[in-house]
């Protein structure tokens, strides 16, 4: 909300200068995003009258005679130019806010003395399209404008939702003035005659719509409003439009109630507040037809038994009743409507106004006629009119409850020591109405603080206008519950990863959350199963459903920058299949030592597993593989991931299907789901007698895998084996094409004796015996 | 120095000490060990015919011969030291390197800088007795606003523009004690790490101190100073008597941690539906002597507490909240890492991870 300086101090005559008020509204919790300084036009700027308007054959500019205390002629282009307004016009000589500097000049070969502004050339408004328009008397001709608009600042400050009551000039200097500034309440006083309301209102939805006002002024002459207002207008943000339309902001902008004026010629026999019905459409003032909602609130007219739609309640009213320049009277609509109602239409039609703005937040229920009052007041002074005494005010509102207060609850809850009296006139002086004389207090907030229900919401106003650095500094001091104990392990476990796998050599990555169906199918991830609702780009659409394709997606993309490997790359993230689950995800393209002067070393798939069993001794893990196809994986590179004997992923090298397709070399991925089993350690003894070694090398088909040798020695071999290595994988004479030899160092040990040669042979035996039974030959 | 005896014909003890002296190499010096020491040399020879003297005679020789025998193996270890001392300098001439040379290109690794900052405030926050939590990133409309005093009609949803999310029917969104004894409203990505703040609620008795890392997004644009998707840290403290007081030491704590014991703490009023009285924090960034606004944080809000128990009485837990009090706070992540680091672009985080940005930062 955009605030003007001097617009404050009439309400607020000690208020401080913007700088410090910036801070004062900061303690009540008012941000100040800026503070906008506009300086007062150049002094070659002057105010000047139209006098005639003379049309030029063949050119489509005009020539002007103005009178800026003497004659001036101006070529101009302005399609609203004509004889008894007021304008400014800039002289030969005046810096416009742009840094042109007006000189005598020629358009379209006819010599103009000066240039006659819109609102954008004196920087005041984004309007370009025709003059800036001021009553014809507005100054004496020849005024320098900075003397009617000299400079101004502006504040504008970010309102918080729950505080529409400070959504006006006044509002904002109602809260200011809790600190202890004097306040002027505004009490506006137009001069009334007895005039008859030529309408009658029906409200068939009082929940819709609790509060009706509709007031009445006539024989009104609506020209440009007076200069100062416009420029407390455009400086807040809003275009002046003509005296009672700015009337109608200048109050709501003033006090914060949104005001509709309808020309009254139009008006019937008057309005009924009812709902939409269906297939309903009406076109609003912005020249749309819009389709309404049975749930839309609506102000139609009568006209004998119908009812037709004038106006969405709250939101934009309708073009057939719109104020126009030749508009001599006018109704003055002052009304509250459901806040949720409001927002449901507004978010329905796509419009947001300022009116539906302050309405959906909360709009001071008891403030129509005073805003109706000012109106009035306005257009009296703006226009002549006359002003009717009457007025209809269909009232179904219900005052707020009041709030129980115990002073020592705010000590409790924020930790001061407030006394109580203290607290209590912090109450009074916000407005609050507090009753009783010991606590606890019944405090009735006032009809504008509808963010007022608890007593928690009381001590706030308390604690913010004493102000929050009263508030000392402490520190709690608990056990927790019991079954609080132990709940970051799970997080201490991730932490743990990340930091073995940065250990032994990964980069950490993160990649976004999202992917798209095509980007997973590209790269044989499972199909996603959430969508977004609202997609924001072609390639977010969905949620990952594995982290892998991000991996490859950030290699690719640093691999395009040029950049150098290693890449080692990890990520611990969550995905989406049925349900969400945290991955981790290893990446391994090239060496993971890459070369430099000599060979690199270790690249390929035995590389990215032997990481993964580094990783699993860190953290005292056992890790298997067993060959297994996946979708995205080589299908002779790749197997299923057992984590302490239970399977939690994939490793192998990337489908060179997919690879070609990215252009990729050759890459190895692993997957693995989260939490990874854990094992207690348990104490072994180290050893203190000395192992025997022996050698032993088989003769297996080549679709053998090393497991299965493995799981045949071990299950023969007995208690006393300790340790056993594959040294050597042989394919060759004098082997048979088709046949592998598998080289096995084993070491037996007994934890309490050194073992004999022969009870070593006896083992040997054993495992050459289970070998050959299995049909596999040994290698002499 | 015992006599030069001469040993039949073929020994002269002074020329075989001048000859081990002389020896070049190693093995020279092997075949004069052999010749007079070995199993057929000359002084074993010698020895051998001890034997057939007369007692008297054999004691005296034997004597000598040992001497020379003593005399002999001295030198040849002496003679065979520095041989190999040569033999060892010639050697390491020979094996030099260049050491300006680099070494293998074992990799460092790295975490992401994200995970070191939040991993810097999360340690902050343990030295207070905070344990670490997380919650999921799809959130139910429930978790993520109703139940934090945020309804549907609240002008409130419109300060977090939110992803909306339709899960196919066989998604099943986390609940607390495995089903949801509610309606959960629409699935959404959560817009903040506050539903955590029931979540955890829910499932465990107070009083406790948790604080919850975690991703949380935006519908929004990415440019150099958004994101869609960012990181915050939450805060919660429930128990007994728990101030208002109690938050701004924490955040003051929090502020000492990441900018010395000289680091100040601002608190101003604001509003957020989840608590009351609310406050944002700032702190008083010294090097660049201006105020960083940090976060949003305050006492948990009655109804907060109250869904809280709502909830709990229906999955069949007693209710336990209502009578306590408590405090929150939430911060953003990211901006404390590009302030530190003067780096201008949040893209650089997630859109790219390039890795010559990644490997800058190491905790």
């Amino acid at each position: 909300m955009r605030i003007v300086y001097s617009w404050l101090q009439e309400f607020l005559p000690d208020a401080p200068g913007p700088e410090r008020l910036e801070e004062l509204l900061a303690g009540l919790g008012h941000e100040t995003e800026t503070i906008e300084h506009l300086p007062a036009p150049d002094p070659k700027i002057v105010f000047a009258r139209v006098l005639s308007v003379q049309e030029i054959p063949g050119l489509e500019v005009r020539r002007l005679l103005l009178d800026a205390g003497r004659e001036v002629q101006v070529i101009s282009g302005a399609p609203n130019a004509r004889s008894g307004i007021g304008v400014a016009l800039a002289l030969p000589g005046a810096v416009l806010p742009s840094g042109q500097e007006l000189s005598v000049r020629k358009i379209q070969g006819l010599e103009s003395y000066g240039m006659a502004l819109s609102p954008r050339e004196l920087a005041v408004g984004e309007y370009a399209g025709g003059l800036l328009e001021f009553p014809e008397a507005a100054l004496p001709p020849g005024t320098p404008l900075a003397e009617a608009w000299p400079e101004e600042s502006v504040i504008e400050i970010e309102i918080t939702p729950n505080r529409p009551d400070v959504l006006s000039v006044y509002g904002l200097a109602r809260d200011l003035a809790a600190l202890g500034l004097s306040l002027v309440h505004p009490e506006p006083r137009p001069k009334t005659t007895a005039l008859a309301l030529p309408f009658q209102v029906w409200i068939e939805d009082p929940k819709g719509c609790d509060r009706f006002t509709l007031s009445y002024a006539r024989n009104l002459r609506n020209g440009p409003s007076p200069l100062r207002a416009q420029r407390r207008l455009y400086a807040a943000g809003m275009r002046p439009i003509s005296a009672v339309v700015d009337a109608t902001n200048y109050t709501m902008l003033e006090l914060g109630n949104p005001l509709h004026a309808y020309d009254a010629r139009f008006l019937g026999q008057g309005i009924v507040v009812r709902r939409a019905r269906p297939e309903e459409r009406l076109v609003t003032l912005d020249g749309v037809e819009r389709s309404l909602d049975p749930r839309d609130l609506l102000i139609t007219l009568k006209q004998g038994d119908q009812t037709l739609p004038e106006g969405i309640a709250g939101v934009m009213g309708g073009q057939h009743s719109e104020v126009r320049p030749d508009t001599t009277e006018v109704a003055l609509e002052v009304a509250h409507f459901d806040p949720v109602s409001i927002r449901g239409t507004a978010k329905r039609q796509g419009l947001k106004t300022e009116a539906s703005y302050r309405f959906e937040r909360g709009v001071d229920p008891n403030g129509q006629v005073r805003a109706a009052l000012r109106f009035l007041e306005l257009v009296q002074q703006w226009t002549g009119a006359e002003v009717g005494e009457a007025r209809i005010d269909l009232d179904h509102t219900q005052p707020p409850q009041p709030i129980a207060f115990w002073p020592s609850h705010t000590n409790r809850l924020i930790g001061v020591e407030f006394p109580a009296d203290q607290q209590l006139g912090v109450l009074r002086r916000l407005g609050f109405e507090v009753v009783g004389q010991e606590p606890p207090y019944s405090v009735r907030p006032p009809s504008y603080r509808m963010d007022m229900g608890l007593e928690e919401d009381l001590i706030e106003e308390v604690a913010r206008v004493l102000g929050y650095d009263q508030i000392p500094v402490t520190l709690p001091s608990f056990f927790p519950a019991p079954d609080n104990l132990g709940v970051d392990q799970p997080y201490q476990a991730k932490e743990r990863l990340k930091a073995v796998l940065a250990g032994i050599g990964f980069q950490e990555v993160v990649n976004y959350s999202w992917s798209s169906p095509e980007t997973l199918a590209k790269y044989r991830a499972p199909a996603p199963t959430v969508a977004f609702a609202n997609p924001q780009a072609s390639d977010r659409t969905h949620l990952r459903t594995a982290l892998y394709p991000g991996l490859l997606q950030t290699l690719e993309f640093n691999l395009s920058q040029g950049e150098g490997g290693p890449f080692l790359l990890f990520e611990l993230g969550n995905v989406f299949q049925r349900e969400e689950t945290t991955h981790l995800a290893l990446l391994l393209c090239g060496e993971s030592v890459p070369g430099r002067w000599q060979p690199g070393l270790g690249g390929g798939f035995y590389a990215l597993k032997g990481l993964l069993e580094n990783t699993a001794a860190h953290l005292g893990a056992s890790l298997k593989v067993q060959k297994e196809p996946f979708a995205h994986l080589h299908p002779g590179i790749s197997g299923a991931v057992y984590w302490n004997g239970h399977r939690v992923g994939s490793i192998g090298q990337l489908h060179p299907g997919i690879a070609a397709q990215v252009e990729l070399p050759p890459t190895y991925l692993a997957e693995l789901e989260l939490p990874l089993p854990t094992l207690k350690s348990r104490f072994k003894d180290v050893a203190k007698f000395p192992a025997a070694l022996r050698d032993l090398a088989v003769v297996v088909p080549e679709a053998v895998p090393y497991a299965e040798l493995e799981a045949l020695i071990r299950g023969s071999a007995g208690e006393a084996l300790e340790g056993l290595e594959p040294f050597d994988v042989y394919r060759g004479a004098p082997l048979h094409p088709g046949e592998k030899s598998l080289a096995f160092h084993l070491s037996f040990r007994d934890p309490a004796r050194t073992l004999t040669d022969t009870e070593v042979e006896g083992f040997m035996a054993r495992v050459i015996q289970a070998l050959e039974a299995a049909g596999y030959a040994i290698r002499k | 120095m015992p006599p030069n005896v001469l040993i039949g014909e073929a020994m002269d003890t002074q020329a075989a000490l001048q000859a081990i002296a002389e020896a070049s190499s190693l093995e020279a010096l092997q075949q004069l060990k052999a010749q007079y020491l070995g199993k057929n040399g000359l002084l074993t020879g010698e020895m051998k015919t001890l034997g057939q003297l007369a007692p008297q005679e054999r004691r005296e020789r034997g004597r000598v011969l040992n001497e020379i025998k003593q005399r002999l193996e001295q030198a040849l270890a002496e003679r065979s030291h520095t041989l190999e001392a040569q033999a060892l300098e010639a050697q390491l001439e020979q094996e030099s390197v260049d050491v300006s040379l680099p070494g293998y290109a074992f990799p460092s690794g790295g975490t992401h800088l994200i995970s070191q900052m939040q991993a810097e405030l999360l340690g902050i926050f343990r030295r207070m007795g905070f344990s670490v939590v997380e919650g999921p990133e799809v959130e139910s409309e429930f978790f993520n606003f109703d139940a934090l005093n945020i309804p549907p009609w609240h002008p409130a949803r419109d300060m977090q523009d939110t992803f909306w999310l339709e899960g196919s029917s066989e998604f099943r969104i986390h609940a607390p004690g495995g089903q949801p004894t509610r309606d959960q409203g629409r699935l959404l990505l959560r817009t903040h790490t506050s539903p955590m703040q029931v979540r955890y609620m829910v499932e465990h008795t107070p009083p406790f101190k948790i604080v919850v890392p975690g991703r949380v997004f935006r519908y929004e644009q990415t440019d150099a100073s958004h994101e869609a998707m960012f990181y915050q840290l939450e805060g919660l403290v429930v128990g007994e008597g728990i101030t208002m007081a109690d938050l701004k030491g924490a955040i003051t704590e929090l502020a000492r941690g990441l900018f010395g014991s000289e680091a100040r703490v601002r608190f101003q009023p604001t509003y957020f539906p989840f608590v009351e009285p609310g406050a944002q924090f700032g702190m008083w960034w010294a090097e660049r002597e201006r105020w960083l606004e940090l976060g949003g944080s305050g006492m948990v809000h009655p109804n907060v507490f109250r869904a809280v128990d709502e909830y709990r009485e229906q999955m069949g837990r007693p209710r336990a909240y209502e009578t306590l009090t408590g405090w929150a706070f939430g911060f953003g992540i990211e901006r404390l890492a590009l302030l530190r680091y003067g780096i201008p672009d949040i893209r650089y985080f997630y859109q790219q991870n390039r890795l010559s940005f990644l490997r800058q930062f190491k905790p």
